[in-house]
C-alpha cells in the first residue's frame, strides 16, 4: 500500500498555526510565512533571554546611582568602596535594599564611606611620600 | 527576574520648584530632566513614569555661556522641500522665552510616548509667580555637574508604599553633610 501524508501534514500544519496565533496578517495564515516567523521568534527569544540579564544589570546600576547620589556618593565610588569594604552583595540585592530597606542601605553606605576615607588617606599619604 | 517594578500611580508624586534666575540653560536642564524621568530615586522603572513635578519660575532669566544667544541656532523642518527653518537663540527667546529651557530639557528626555508624557510634569513660568502653591512644592537648590560632587540637597523619598523611607531622608541628609 502507498504511504500517504495527509493526516500527518494536517497535524503538523495545525501545530504551526496554533503557535502562530496573534501574529500579524499572513504571518498567521500562510504556512510558509508562519514557519519563518516562528523560527525567527525562537532566535529572538534565545538571544533576549541572555540580553535580559544585561538589561536588568543596567537597571540596577541606574537605581544604585540614584541611591548613592542621594547620599552624596557617586556610583563609581560606591562600587569601589564596596570592594574595599569587602561587601559581597550584588547590584540587584543592593538596589532592592535601597528601595525596601533604606536604613540598612544607609548602614552599607556608612561602611563604604569609612573604608573610602581610609583608602583616600592612604593614597594621599603615598603621594606625599613620593613627592617628598 | 524578580525585582522591584513600580506600578503606575503607586508612588506619590512630589512637586519641586526652582528659580531659574541666572542659571545656565543646559546645566539646569541636566538637573531637571532626571527628576522628570524619576532617575533621582532608586525606584526608577523604565516603563513607568516615576518622576516628580518640577515648576520653574523666572525661565526668562536663564543664561547661556559664551556667545550662544547670538551663535546658537534652532532648526526646524516643515516637511516640505526647502522647508528647513533656522532661528537664532535670541530671536526664539524674544518670541517665546520659556521655549529655550523647554527645548533643552525636551532634548534630554527619552524620545518616546512616555518621554513626551513625562514632559507634562514640567511647568515653566515667565516671572517669579506660579499657580501651584496648593501642591506645596519643595524648593530645589541649583547645582551643576554630578550632584554628589556638589554636595547634593536631598529630595525626600516617595511616600505611599514606601512611607518608612521618608523618615530616613532627614537622617541621611545630616550624614552626607557631615561627610562634606
Amino acid at each position: 500500500m502507498r504511504a500517504t501524508k495527509g493526516a500527518a501534514r494536517n497535524r503538523k500544519k495545525k501545530r504551526i498555526f496554533h503557535a502562530a496565533k496573534g501574529f500579524v496578517g499572513g504571518r498567521r495564515r500562510l504556512l510558509k510565512s508562519a514557519k519563518e516567523t516562528l523560527l525567527r521568534a525562537g532566535v529572538y527569544a534565545f538571544r533576549d533571554r541572555r540580553a535580559k540579564k544585561r538589561a536588568f544589570r543596567r537597571l540596577f546600576i541606574t537605581r544604585l546611582t540614584a541611591a548613592a547620589e542621594m547620599r552624596g556618593l557617586r556610583y563609581s565610588r560606591l562600587v569601589h568602596g564596596l570592594k574595599l569594604a569587602k561587601v559581597g552583595l550584588d547590584r540587584k540585592s543592593l538596589s532592592e535594599l535601597a528601595i525596601y530597606d533604606p536604613k540598612v542601605f544607609d548602614q552599607v553606605v556608612a561602611l563604604v564611606q569609612t573604608e573610602l576615607a581610609k583608602h583616600d588617606a592612604a593614597v594621599l599619604a603615598r603621594q606625599k611620600a613620593k613627592s617628598a | 527576574m524578580n525585582c522591584y517594578q513600580a506600578k503606575t500611580g503607586e508612588l506619590a508624586k512630589h512637586w519641586y520648584v526652582i528659580d531659574a534666575t541666572g542659571l545656565v540653560v543646559g546645566r539646569l536642564a541636566a538637573q531637571i530632566a532626571p527628576i522628570l524621568m524619576g532617575k533621582h530615586r532608586p525606584t526608577y522603572t523604565p516603563h513607568v513614569d516615576t518622576g516628580d513635578y518640577v515648576i520653574v519660575t523666572n525661565v526668562d532669566k536663564v543664561v547661556f555661556t559664551g556667545e550662544k544667544w547670538r551663535q546658537k541656532t534652532y532648526q526646524r523642518y516643515s516637511g516640505y522641500p526647502g522647508g528647513q527653518r533656522e532661528e537664532a537663540a535670541w530671536k526664539l527667546f524674544q518670541r517665546r522665552p520659556e521655549r529655550i529651557l523647554e527645548l533643552a530639557i525636551e532634548r534630554m528626555m527619552p524620545k518616546s510616548k512616555l518621554g513626551r508624557h513625562m514632559m507634562d510634569k514640567l511647568k515653566l513660568f515667565v516671572g517669579p509667580d506660579h499657580p501651584h502653591q496648593a501642591q506645596q512644592p519643595i524648593v530645589l537648590e541649583a547645582y551643576s555637574g554630578r550632584p554628589a560632587a556638589a554636595g547634593i540637597q536631598l529630595p525626600p523619598l516617595p511616600k505611599g508604599l514606601l512611607a518608612h523611607a521618608a523618615a530616613v531622608a532627614g537622617a541621611t541628609a545630616a550624614e552626607s553633610e557631615a561627610d562634606a
